[in-house]
């Protein structure tokens, strides 16, 4: 076989070495974008468990809250506790910052950071009890003596100055900060300047959040944020055969909100809430994949058409069909390594730029910090690899054993359909209906039992369905437009027309892989604009205030920030200014999951706000009974995650104890994955101990000059503090360039599914040339000029294309009501009103019929050149 | 050697080739197919070109065609030299003037008896209708009535032949070039084939040229011209 190997295959791949190029790079395309978007996700995933395990070295247990830290007294208890062998107590808080000194304070325009470019991580540790955590690299070392006079130096200049911070090396290299200069930081939107006293020579710190993190005496941390006696974790050494015993028991002993855990689990809880998340990514990159199947497919029965005489001389010669499957097959199998080898690299490429998009989106849906380093991670590659060489070998197949079945005297018989067997049309579209049936079921069930993977299935079976069909849509599409394409195309109209039909088993496969194309951009489409209408009408509708008001650096560092108490009584005062809403938001543990608790002004809500709740309940009426009665609201997707209903009961773990709330009502809302839980803010501050305010929203008096309102607030918060004050209307639109962000990638994704059907149509098509080769050298014996030639394998293409986005359309139309109704449910508990315009339709429809034209060119061009010759059988 | 053609005044022989040379690169070296061949075939008569394998039979059917040009020398079909005219003018003198049959048939396996004759016409942009009626007035004649809507696959070797010859006559050929029409067929088919090819030539006022390797097909011609590497080396009139 090694000889047949490299006498048939290996050389007829490098002499037909455009073709195989192009099927190669149709299979890397497809395999870097799923190696791309998983190594994304693996990254920042990995980031995130890098940082941690950085910030928690041999820590074997943390003590932490999940909203506003706790008192220190707790460490206190715990450092006496003597089943513990080390406590180390911890300040973490998330904050922009920038090299140098403050600068000017004042506005910053929505969305905008100005110099404040670096989010980083400030961690307030006790470098006396740090030795045995083995962490923060040179600032102390595993036998718990200080190394070197510099280290030394610069631990104690921690200690004993105030505000100093030690900086990574990574950090202070890419910044240009050494020791003694300054670092400024945004605490709740007002500038605080640090000396850098130290910059950590170690590697422990350099890779955690890219190296944008600092270091600081717990009690300058305190300071500096606002947190006087209070700790946000403490990190435990205890023995680790004790571990799970003793985490039990002092679970137990913790106050209400403060969990015991092992580090470890903060990235689960992580991944939990951007799992569904990251499966869709990853559902999405599997199209391109898809795709390319057919590419393979269409590539090697291209091989087994082209060198079907060949195949009759080899089995005329003694070949068995096992060794003339086994030949294509191997092609096969040489498209996929080389494919997905290359893809590998491609991938790892793309990699790079996938990352910033699902960094950003997660930093948008899912407030986790986003990495900026591609972590190489063997498995992806290993499934990347093997998804392309499967990939190939199944699409191989088919084409495989048709080559095995061909009679080796075929070709001599002439007259004959090269079609080697006929396909069972209408089986394959009953079975298609079925498929589409069994789709339903998948939902139906899937709905009901909450299983998050049931919309991918069915979307899957949707496609499986339309494919099955696509042979017999093809016979139909050719009945309707045969006579149309006569009466517009003449005799080469009539001719492009039939050749659907008369080989169909060809054709078919084209317009399956537009199909798939078409459906997925249609249904995409569909979806993001369905998502994007169903999010401008809600921020249209609920948006709060006419004047949003929050620090700069707010979405950094969340819970920590706080705006000044006599700012927000002043804002109530001010003139043109009807009410104030405050809002305040604590992150909260329920389960493995996070979701948030959130104190809003409800009298403010119930006089002015505007929340849809489900079943259409009014707004108002929900309001003053959640304000009479103590109950709370929680967002679609909160209901969803935790399964919870209007007139259930919550228990939320806040520091004044686990309150059981019942929950007033349950509205629409887009902002956070995760969910929101909704009160009063004065039941917010009793349970969390806390009446602090992030940020406001302001509702001016009817008829008001809001731009004057604003130079008046912003006059009012004075020079000091960096704030964004926006107009309601800058809101929205800050709002929608988000969520277009968002989407960004998954328009990337589609565009490459895109082109890898092209290269099928083009595949296709020279396959299809290739099989008529003959009749088109008689049709230019008998008198067919070059350009009617052109023109019957361009009508031939444009009639492929038209049918494939029609299928596409009805495909498309179908997936997107999976995707709206099914998958965004599923995954993330949004309902989304569906908005279907007919304009999608019609511009995918002519940009595949230009697309299938254009991808024509080139097979039309090898027509009209080739074969007339051919036909005649040249004999000198 | 080349036969004083019998010309009607003022009308040009139906084929011509003067001085033609045709040579093909194989490899570094160049095989000469046809070696200054000259002859003319007046209208309406029914030349056999026989030869050995590699005689340049075919390469004569091929100029005749404009399916390829000469080397050197000129080839005239009907009155028009083909050797300096463009892609499209070949192909609409083809269409117009010549009618080809083919050793393997080579029908369109995707159009019925009566489209497959009626292509000619269909490409040269006839009316269907007319095209049509004229194809179906072939097909009788060729004895394929009764097989009008078949497809080429369910016909017979003999009757796909007969399909092709209907089809080299529709359009009213002046010339028709037949490329071993014989050569795939049993001797039974073979003899009514020639004979119907001889048959129709002379009722639709066609010029037959036949290239072939059999005797029994030759000798139904009324001249037949042997060629050897790619000269003439025998010219001979007689037969049927």
């Amino acid at each position: 076989m090694s000889a047949l190997l490299r006498w048939l295959l290996l050389r007829r791949l490098a002499r037909e070495h455009g073709r195989t190029l192009l099927t190669v790079l149709g299979v890397a395309l497809g395999v870097a974008v799923f190696v791309s978007i998983r190594l994304a996700n693996h990254s920042a995933m990995a980031s995130f468990a890098d940082t941690v395990d950085a910030v928690t070295g041999r820590a074997n247990l943390t003590v932490e809250s999940a909203s506003d830290g706790f008192a220190e007294s707790l460490y206190v208890r715990l450092a006496r506790d003597p089943r513990i062998e080390a406590a180390a107590p911890v300040v973490q808080v998330s904050a922009l910052a920038k090299p140098g000194g403050p600068g000017p304070a004042g506005p910053l325009p929505t969305g905008d950071r100005g110099a404040w470019r670096e989010s980083m991580l400030f961690l307030g540790i006790d470098p006396f009890v740090e030795a045995p955590f083995d962490r923060f690299g040179a600032l102390a070392g595993g036998d718990g003596r200080y190394r070197g006079p510099v280290a030394l130096a610069g631990a104690l200049r921690l200690l004993t100055e105030p505000r100093t911070v030690a900086v990574t090396g990574a950090f202070a290299a890419r910044t240009g900060l050494r020791v003694d200069d300054t670092l400024s930081v945004l605490v709740s939107g007002r500038p605080v300047p640090l000396v850098v006293a130290m910059v950590l020579p170690g590697q422990a710190l350099q890779q955690a959040m890219g190296g944008n993190v600092a270091l600081m005496d717990v009690a300058t941390a305190q300071e500096v944020f606002g947190r006087a006696g209070r700790l946000d974790r403490v990190d435990l050494i205890v023995p680790p055969r004790r571990r799970d015993a003793l985490r039990r028991a002092l679970a137990a002993e913790m106050p209400a909100g403060v969990t015991v855990d092992l580090p470890q689990a903060r990235t689960r809880q992580v991944e939990n809430m951007v799992a569904a998340f990251a499966l869709n990514l990853t559902a999405l990159s599997f199209i391109a994949l898809l795709v390319s199947l057919f590419l393979v497919f269409n590539a090697v029965a291209m091989s087994v058409l082209r060198w079907r005489r060949e195949i009759g001389v080899l089995r005329s010669l003694g070949a068995t069909r096992g060794q003339v499957a086994r030949l294509f097959l191997l092609e096969g199998l040489l498209l996929g390594v080389a494919g997905s080898a290359l893809g590998l690299g491609l991938g790892t490429l793309l990699a790079r730029a996938t990352l910033g998009a699902v960094g950003r989106t997660l930093t948008d849906l899912y407030l986790v910090q986003h990495a900026n380093r591609v972590v190489l991670d063997p498995a992806t590659y290993a499934i990347g690899f093997g998804l392309g060489v499967a990939t190939a070998l199944v699409s191989a197949l088919a084409p495989a054993l048709e080559a095995a079945h061909t009679p080796p005297g075929l070709t001599m018989r002439q007259g004959m359909l090269l079609e080697a067997r006929r396909l069972p049309v209408g089986r394959w579209a009953l079975a298609g209906l079925g498929t589409l049936g069994l789709a339903g079921l998948v939902v139906a069930w899937t709905m009901r039992e909450h299983l998050a993977w049931g919309g991918f299935l069915a979307a899957f079976l949707v496609v499986a369905a339309f494919t099955l069909a696509s042979p017999a849509f093809t016979l139909a599409g050719e009945t309707l437009v045969r006579r149309p394409a006569e009466a517009l195309g003449g005799i080469e109209g009539a001719l492009g027309a039939r050749a659907l039909r008369d080989f169909v088993a060809r054709t078919s496969v084209v317009v399956a892989s537009l199909m798939l194309a078409v459906g997925m951009t249609v249904a995409l489409t569909i979806m993001v604009r369905s998502f994007r209408s169903t999010v401008d009408t809600w921020i249209t509708q609920t948006i709060r205030g006419d004047l949003y008001v929050e620090p700069a650096g707010h979405r950094t560092s969340l819970a920590a920030t706080a705006l000044p108490d006599s700012l927000v009584r002043a804002a109530r005062r001010l003139p043109g200014v009807r009410a104030v809403d405050t809002y305040r938001a604590t992150p909260i543990r329920l389960g493995n999951r996070q979701a948030f608790a959130v104190g809003i002004d409800f009298a403010v809500q119930e006089r002015f706000g505007h929340l849809e709740f489900l079943h259409g309940v009014p707004s108002r009426d929900v309001f003053a009974r959640a304000l009479a009665r103590n109950e709370v609201l929680v967002t679609e997707s909160f209901a969803h995650n935790f399964r919870v209903r209007t007139g259930d009961t919550l228990r939320l773990p806040a520091p004044a104890g686990n309150e059981a709330l019942r929950i007033a009502g349950v509205f629409y809302d887009y902002s956070a994955e995760g969910g929101a839980v909704l009160m009063d803010r004065h039941l917010f501050a009793r349970l969390w101990h806390d009446d602090r305010t992030e940020s406001l929203a302001l509702y001016c008096e009817p008829g008001a000059d809001v731009a004057r309102v604003r130079r008046e607030f912003v006059a009012l918060a004075g020079p000091d503090l960096v704030l964004h004050v926006t107009p309601n209307q800058d809101l929205r639109r800050r709002v929608l360039s988000v969520f277009d962000q968002t989407f960004r990638i998954t328009f990337a994704l589609q565009f490459i599914a895109v082109l890898v059907a092209v290269l099928g149509v083009v595949t296709t098509l020279t396959a299809l040339i290739l099989q008529r080769g003959r009749d088109i050298g008689v049709l230019r014996a008998v008198g067919a000029l070059r350009r009617q030639v052109w023109r019957i394998v361009l009508i031939e293409s444009a009639i492929l294309g038209l049918l494939g986005s029609l299928l596409g359309c009805a495909a498309g139309w179908v997936l997107a009501l999976i995707l709206v109704h099914v998958i965004n449910r599923q995954s993330f508990g949004w309902t989304l009103r569906m908005t279907v315009d007919p304009l999608v339709f019609a511009q995918a429809v002519a940009l595949m019929v230009v697309t299938a034209i254009v991808a024509g060119l080139g097979p039309a061009r090898y027509a009209s050149d080739r074969v007339a010759a051919e036909a005649l059988r040249v004999e000198t | 050697m080349t036969r004083p053609a019998e010309h009607l005044p003022g009308v040009p022989p139906a084929l011509r080739f003067v001085d033609v040379r045709k040579e093909y690169a194989l490899g570094d070296g160049v095989i000469r197919a046809l070696d200054g061949l000259s002859f003319e075939v007046p209208r309406g008569e029914f030349v056999a070109i026989v030869g050995r394998s590699g005689s340049g039979k075919s390469t004569v059917l091929q100029l005749a065609a404009g399916i390829d040009v000469p080397t050197s020398g000129e080839v005239w079909v009907d009155g028009r030299e083909l050797s300096r005219l463009p892609d499209d003018e070949l192909t609409r003198s083809r269409r117009d003037r010549v009618g080809m049959v083919h050793q393997f048939f080579n029908l369109l396996a995707t159009l019925s008896v009566r489209e497959n004759v009626a292509l000619p016409l269909l490409l040269g942009g006839g009316d269907r209708r007319e095209a049509l009626r004229r194809a179906d007035a072939l097909v009788d004649q060729v004895g394929l009535a009764h097989r009008r809507e078949s497809r080429p696959h369910m016909l017979s070797g003999g009757e796909m032949q007969r399909v092709a010859i209907a089809r080299a006559l529709v359009h009213g050929p002046a010339l028709v070039l037949a490329d071993e029409p014989t050569g795939n067929l049993d001797s039974r088919s073979a003899g009514q084939i020639v004979e119907l090819l001889g048959r129709l030539g002379r009722e639709h006022g066609a010029t037959v040229v036949l290239v072939t390797h059999s005797q029994e097909a030759a000798g139904a011609a009324t001249r037949t011209i042997e060629l050897s590497d790619g000269r003439i080396v025998a010219d001979t009139t007689g037969g049927a």
